[in-house]
């Protein structure tokens, strides 16, 4: 049957999302949150799981579910902190979930009050642990609709050909080449990261360093590591790229580490976004992950994490939780990943030996 | 959106949450749309929040669904997905803003893969079909639903405010005198054009739809006496739709209560097909009375046409058990039969309506 669209990369896409991102199995129920405009995806993916004997449950919505901030915002308190029995039943009973971002608009969260946007951040807890604790496959992606074209500045056909570009990869070849550098931080005792305004240190002394082969993330492309929760030492300035906050944007962060959390922030802009977000909850001023991009279809910062995250050349630090797969101890509502460009500039190390230097592979 | 138009969504989100389910604090309220239905299921939402219960937004993409029943093994569609199960079983209420983009979707669903879906689906509807839960459905304005109508989108919209946003403590009054006049009836008579009908009401309590499970309500409605129905009726006012059909001049012969004799203007053979179905497919099972002052013209649209003021309707299929109808059957299919023109309803022998106008 023909694709509505006419687009042939859109069968290709669902065919990497259900056979080789999730594998999915008869009997599944695979979970899909997603926003109207991926639909021709959506139409793709429904047919796709239904001929592997699996149920689609859909939850589509203006915004990601769980927790709708139009309900939100009118809500008690005590509600908006804590899923309904029937969400939480679907979280703990999902077998696989693709989130497939694709929003009309990409300031729809952000009518929420910060301290409600925290309170819906515990509810969602129980969700994201299910799944960064890989308990189940999923899959994290997005559909190139108007607005994410138009929040990367590009037009509607120009994001479709850059996220193709960045999606449908050889992505076996791209594992291959990750590898060999994801095995030397596995090795090292200690990292450092050096460029404009920074200079860190952490200790990964025991911590496996994880490829991201496009099963987790569409566009995939990165490889990461928890760092052992008490190391981070220095500062680092993330003045190349804005990042953004619960809807809020915020510019020119600077953030002073000691014994593995952060001691002093600062932004340029949006610095109360960036303070709130610090001070979640215990965990959400320790350093989570490590992460370095690698994805070559990706050459330019788009102010969208799951792309501007894999891009070659620069590393994220993530703020909050770690990831238990990888042996992350640290516990947060929060996961912020910040982007940091290394390509003029910059360097990585790895026990002092130089592996990347200006964005380019020295081994 | 104007205004207006924003006040006119936020008194209808607030009739249906506050007065049709009455939604109460920690309920957990299962709100189904699509994407064209936004405008009011978001202030359906915000109403449910205010209440201090949950809302479970689920905006249903169209085609989606049908899709994966075109697509999933045959055997997988007589089981419901544990999720979807789990939340009809716990869900408190449920509310459906219908808003379509294509009144014929899911058409391309052969019967037969159709008929499991559905007898899958059966059974998370029961306490809502038994009104042992509270749930109601409703219709936002969609250019496909004015298209069915006959009419431009502006003048549908104007049509369904219009329906809904009437006074329904003065239309629940109204009705009340209607339903305790039948109540005590044990012939009534039917007479228009080509239609001379009787049944039996005896034993019998009528039901007043006043902002209850249909938006727009405005009907009394009861399940006759299942073996009393004799005489002739012709639906030549409306066309009877059903399942996307559409059948024009329905004559209907009942003895003893069943459809004897049938015939139509177009689409015979649908309606000879439905009658046959099964075994209480051919029996009278609703006698309604349409009271919406707000609705006088057909648009080939049940929800509505059944509520038409001065029209009555006739189902032949199932009957309602919390009403004393005792029929059963996997039909159910409302015939709107206008009186205004040229029509009396009797009690016992006594004019009660005339040309669509009361007369006690």
């Amino acid at each position: 049957m023909a694709v509505l669209s006419g687009d042939p990369r859109i069968a290709e896409y669902a065919r990497l999302i259900v056979d080789r991102s999730l594998d999915v199995q008869p009997g599944w129920q695979v979970l899909i949150r997603s926003n109207p405009p991926a639909r021709p995806l959506l139409e793709e993916l429904v047919r796709l799981i239904a001929r592997r004997g699996a149920y689609p449950v859909l939850m589509i919505g203006s915004t990601m579910w769980p927790v709708d901030p139009v309900w939100a915002a009118s809500a008690p308190d005590e509600l908006v902190g804590e899923l309904p029995g029937i969400d939480r039943y679907a979280v703990d009973h999902m077998d696989a979930r693709i989130t497939l971002d694709a929003p009309e608009n990409t300031r729809n969260e952000s009518e929420l009050p910060v301290e409600k946007q925290a309170l819906a951040r515990s509810a969602r807890w129980p969700f994201y642990q299910r799944t960064v604790s890989m308990e189940i496959p999923w899959v994290g992606c997005h559909f190139p609709c108007p607005a994410l074209a138009q929040e990367a500045g590009m037009a509607t056909s120009e994001f479709e050909d850059f996220l193709y570009g960045a999606v449908l990869r050889d992505w076996d070849e791209e594992t291959r080449r990750m590898t060999r550098y994801a095995e030397r931080f596995t090795r090292a005792e200690t990292v450092r990261v050096v460029g404009p305004g920074t200079d860190v240190t952490m200790s990964a002394a025991g911590r496996e360093a994880i490829v991201d082969e496009g099963r987790l993330n569409l566009p995939g492309g990165e490889f990461f590591f928890c760092p052992v929760e008490d190391s981070a030492e220095g500062e680092v300035s993330f003045s190349e790229f804005p990042t953004e906050q619960g809807g809020t944007v915020v510019e020119g962060i600077r953030l002073v580490f000691r014994d593995g959390r952060v001691v002093e922030a600062s932004a340029r802009r949006g610095e109360q976004a960036l303070v709130e977000a610090l001070d979640t909850d215990e965990g959400s001023r320790s350093l989570g992950e490590l992460g370095i991009g690698c994805n070559e279809g990706i050459t330019r910062h788009l102010n969208n994490t799951l792309f501007d995250e894999k891009m070659a050349g620069t590393v994220h630090f993530a703020i909050g939780a770690g990831y238990p797969f990888a042996g992350g101890l640290n516990v947060s509502a929060l996961h912020w990943d910040i982007v940091k460009d290394l390509r003029s500039g910059g360097r990585v190390e790895c026990d002092g030996e130089v592996v990347q230097e200006n964005g380019v592979w020295l081994i | 959106m104007g205004g207006e138009e924003a006040s006119r969504i936020e008194a209808y989100a607030r009739l249906l949450v506050e007065r049709c389910v009455d939604v109460q604090p920690g309920w957990q309220v299962l709100v189904f749309s699509s994407p064209l239905g936004r405008p009011l299921f978001e202030e359906v939402c915000r109403c449910i929040g205010r209440r201090g219960a949950y809302a479970l937004p689920r905006l249903l993409l169209p085609g989606l669904e049908s899709l994966w029943a075109l697509e999933a093994p045959q055997e997988l569609l007589s089981t419901v997905a544990p999720i979807q199960r789990y939340a009809y079983e716990q869900t408190d209420c449920l509310i459906h803003v219908e808003a379509p983009e294509n009144t014929r979707d899911g058409s391309n669903v052969s019967p037969e893969r159709m008929a499991l879906v559905r007898k899958a689906r059966r059974p998370l509807f029961e306490a809502f079909a038994s009104d042992s839960k509270p749930w109601v459905g409703c219709q936002y304005p969609t250019p496909a639903l004015a298209q069915d109508a006959g009419m431009t989108l502006a003048d549908f919209t104007e049509f369904l405010f219009g329906a809904v946003l009437v006074d329904w403590d003065e239309a629940e009054r109204e009705m009340g005198r209607i339903a305790e006049r039948f109540d005590r009836a044990d012939r009534v008579r039917i007479v228009g054009d080509g239609t001379d009908l009787t049944f039996s009401l005896r034993g019998r309590q009528g039901k007043i739809s006043a902002a209850d499970a249909n938006m727009p309500s405005g009907e009394v409605f009861y399940s006759p006496v299942e073996d009393s129905a004799e005489g002739v009726v012709t639906f030549s006012e409306y066309p009877a739709c059903y399942d996307g059909h559409e059948v024009t001049s329905v004559r209907l012969v009942f003895r003893g209560g069943r459809v004897v004799e049938s015939s139509a203007g177009s689409d015979e053979a649908f309606l000879h097909a439905a009658l046959a179905i099964d075994e209480g497919a051919a029996v009278l099972g609703e006698f309604g009375i349409g009271c919406n002052r707000g609705i006088q013209r057909h648009t080939k649209n049940t929800l509505f046409d059944e509520k038409i003021y001065g029209t009555v309707h006739l189902a032949v299929g199932n009957g309602f058990p919390f009403i004393g109808g005792t029929n059963v059957s996997a039909l159910h299919w409302d015939m709107v039969k206008d009186l205004r023109a040229d029509g009396r309803i009797e009690c016992d022998g006594e004019l009660v309506q005339e040309n669509g106008e009361w007369r006690f």
